[in-house]
């Protein structure tokens, strides 16, 4: 799984990516077609690079700003570089490109010499395919096929400039130019893949950098790796900076799960559920593709899979309804538990566009068959009275507020023992100010 | 030598003409054969494709783009695979063209390129502005084919124009038209401190905004129904409209005419500067018109000197 793939998940991963301050429109294309990973070794090992950027970025913040600026200067020229392995001629534009990719390897590694902090760079030999282009040792970034290549390339010039219609003199100056261009070729060839990797470590190195600032401004955390999931002070990055243009705080949450044990979230309407289950996803797919996730302390594994069933799914396209659409998914994702894969299930609402006795059946029956999967994590909201013996977490939901009578809520987490839905729906429904002739109707009915 | 000293006077120069075949690439030549290139850092491009040798539309001769030794030009990759001249590479950008990204190179001997530089307003900017790395003095824009819009001064600082019987073959009308574009460049600045209101389109105009307001800015395009709704509100009170630069303005010069006469004003927010006019009096389809009636009743009409670039090359450079 590529994060182009999930880049536009309901979980709000987007909002995430666009905040980094990415320099160059290749490294953001770098990690668009970057793989998910998803073993521990190798999210321990970014994890361990962005800690020594974010030391670095703490303690020579203008060397990162250096670095920053020179990265914008990063060019994709990936095509370029096949050309060169493969053996095509390549002309004065790719000379430059590679030439230039070179000089900023260059400017980087002398930018990294004056640091303290080890392993954030490892060295290119770039000296060879610097004087294979800068022939007169000028470290200018700029091309063309200089006079100092050869001796005739010098003489042939100086002949036209004297006798600029000399269609022999052209001929043969053409030939030299071409001679020298393939001299070149032939010379930086055994450096293609030197080139590549360095293409790839300056991409990489400008993606790092903006984990590492988003991961300072933001306030996020670097989880550590363990045999369960847990987090303090989660929040969800984009409703928090919705909420602070209103002047509002996002109430942060504490959460754990373990595959094996399904949960089960229930609470009150606009208790904050959703939030809460887009939040498990987003720091789910951060913590697999090496970024910093929103919490205050987080203690995360690894899965193959994540599954993410949200909200209306409609899929006009294959002529499925909301309801079909959402159980497709499901079916989907049961399989890929039975089959043992490490999986990570969040299921909004399951079975809610149906009515509530075959509802709360399919739910009730959902977690009992889920519950023989080991490498299942499955969390689900719902407001079915569920029969399961699946960890409950419940929304605080609504509290008074301290020294007066008025309502608020509280969206704040809780295991609770019982699995009782709340009543709440009609309490809600008065505090947003619903005509009272339809709530007091509704009372009427559920006191009879 | 007519105009060059007041070219040097400004960072950037759009050569715009009115229409295909008025000499603007004679222009362009003209201007760089006489520019001081060796104290005197030059760049130039031209928006869209330009200097083919055969004119696409009209298949006439077309003279194609000299660059002297020094200078810097912006051009598509093709055209710089396929150029002759020694030339060094300072910057290939990620402004892409339909002929592949566009290049900023340093001639390294005097001779001729075909210009196909960035083909929007937008993407010209962010070219001109990548060259502020190479301590240029002047850019100078060949502005393509009946498109005044890179003359705009948010591109641009001064122009060039160019105008000819192919623009109309008639001395009389070639002069009229010619003369209300040179109206709309000369419009005044805003001089106010801001407007009363500000409207972008013609449906958001209702005719009590108009008559509650005196000063009204026009964010878009100024149209011919636009202005007429104006128009009718003369009588019953002053009326300015502010638009942002002459190229955004889109009416027929009659009715332009009548809402200056009716005492209606426009301002501009921003002023490009016209330098010169250049005339072609040869048509693509044989007509010529006569050289120096054209010239003196241009010069005339407008109050700035016009030149024919082609007639009196030797003449100018006494």
């Amino acid at each position: 799984m590529t994060f182009k793939e999930i880049i536009d998940s309901p979980c709000g991963i987007r909002y995430c990516f666009d905040l980094l301050e990415l320099q160059s429109g290749y490294a953001r294309k770098y990690l668009l077609d970057s793989e998910m990973m998803t073993t521990a070794e190798e999210i321990e090992e970014a994890y361990a690079s962005l800690e020594r950027f974010t030391l670095l970025l703490e303690r020579e913040p203008s060397l990162v700003q250096n670095l920053q600026f020179r990265l914008q200067g990063l060019r994709n020229i990936s095509n370029t570089l096949v050309s060169l392995e493969e053996g095509s001629a390549l002309e004065d534009i790719e000379f430059f490109e590679i030439k230039h990719l070179a000089l900023l390897g260059d400017d980087v590694q002398q930018l990294f010499s004056k640091t303290e902090i080890t392993d954030v760079w490892s060295n290119f030999d770039l000296d060879n395919i610097i004087r294979i282009l800068d022939p007169d040792g000028l470290k200018i970034g700029t091309f063309y096929v200089y006079d100092s290549y050869s001796m005739e390339l010098r003489k042939l010039r100086r002949e036209l400039e004297s006798d600029p219609d000399n269609e022999e003199v052209k001929d043969k100056l053409y030939n030299e130019e071409e001679r020298i261009k393939r001299v070149l070729c032939n010379l930086l060839r055994p450096y293609s893949t030197e080139l590549k990797k360095l293409l790839h470590s300056l991409a990489e190195l400008d993606i790092l950098i903006s984990k590492a600032i988003q991961h300072k401004k933001e306030s996020f955390t670097i989880p550590a790796l363990g045999n369960s999931s847990s987090f303090e002070g989660l929040f969800h990055p984009e409703v928090k900076s919705i909420l602070a243009q209103k002047g509002k705080l996002f109430q942060t949450l504490s959460f754990c799960y373990k595959s094996g044990e399904p949960g089960i979230i229930i609470g009150a309407n606009m208790g904050g559920k959703t939030v809460a289950l887009k939040s498990l996803c987003l720091c789910q797919y951060l913590f697999q593709f090496g970024f910093a996730v929103p919490a205050l302390k987080a203690e995360m594994v690894p899965v193959e899979n994540i599954v993410f069933c949200f909200g209306d799914e409609q899929d006009y396209q294959k002529g499925l309804s909301s309801f079909a659409a959402e159980m497709v998914r499901i079916d989907r994702m049961i399989t890929l538990a039975e089959s043992g894969a490490k999986t990570l299930a969040i299921i909004d609402e399951p079975a809610r566009t149906t009515n509530p006795t075959e509802g709360s059946a399919l739910v009730s029956s959902l977690l009992k068959i889920l519950e023989e999967c080991p490498n299942l994590s499955l969390i689900l909201t719902t407001h079915y009275n569920v029969d399961s013996s699946a960890r409950c977490w419940r929304v605080k939901g609504l509290v008074e507020e301290e020294g007066s009578d008025r309502l608020r809520m509280d969206y704040s987490l809780t295991e609770s023992a019982d699995n009782e839905v709340p009543h709440e729906a009609l309490n809600i429904a008065r505090k947003l100010g619903v005509s009272p002739k339809w709530l007091d109707a509704a009372a009427k009915i559920l006191d009879t | 030598m007519p105009f060059i000293d007041e070219i040097l006077k400004y960072r950037s120069v759009s050569i715009v003409g009115l229409e295909k075949n008025t000499g603007k690439t004679e222009s362009l030549n003209y201007i760089i054969s006489k520019l001081p290139t060796d104290y005197f850092s030059v760049a130039v491009t031209s928006i869209g494709l330009d200097g083919e040798s055969l004119d696409q539309v009209t298949s006439t001769a077309k003279p194609e783009i000299t660059i002297r030794e020094g200078m810097f030009f912006g051009t598509s990759e093709k055209h710089y695979r396929e150029r002759t001249i020694l030339s060094e590479l300072y910057d290939v950008s990620d402004v892409t063209t339909a002929l592949g990204r566009v290049v900023t190179a340093k001639a390294l001997q005097e001779g001729k390129v075909l210009l196909s530089g960035p083909s929007s307003g937008s993407a010209l900017k962010r070219w001109m502005s990548s060259l502020n790395n190479f301590g240029i003095d002047l850019i100078l824009v060949d502005g393509a084919l009946s498109r005044l819009s890179t003359a705009s001064p948010a591109i641009s600082e001064a122009m060039v124009l160019s105008t000819g019987a192919a623009f109309s073959a008639n001395i009389k009308d070639l002069v009229a038209r010619t003369s209300f574009v040179v109206d709309l460049i000369n419009l005044p600045l805003f001089t106010g401190k801001e407007t009363e209101i500000e409207i972008s389109s013609f449906s958001d105009l209702s005719t009590d905004l108009i008559r509650n307001h005196s000063v009204i800015g026009v964010e878009g395009a100024l149209t011919n129904r636009l202005l007429q709704a104006v128009k009718k509100e003369l009588p019953r009170g002053e009326k300015e409209l502010v638009v942002n630069d002459f190229t955004r303005i889109f009416v027929t010069s009659d009715l332009y005419r009548s809402f200056i006469r009716r005492g209606g004003r426009i301002s501009v927010r921003m002023k490009s500067k016209l330098i010169a006019i250049c005339v072609n009096p040869v048509a693509p389809n044989g007509i010529v018109l006569d050289s120096d009636l054209l010239c003196d009743t241009l010069s005339a009409a407008i109050g700035l000197p016009v030149y024919d670039i082609v007639k009196n090359r030797e003449k100018y450079d006494i």
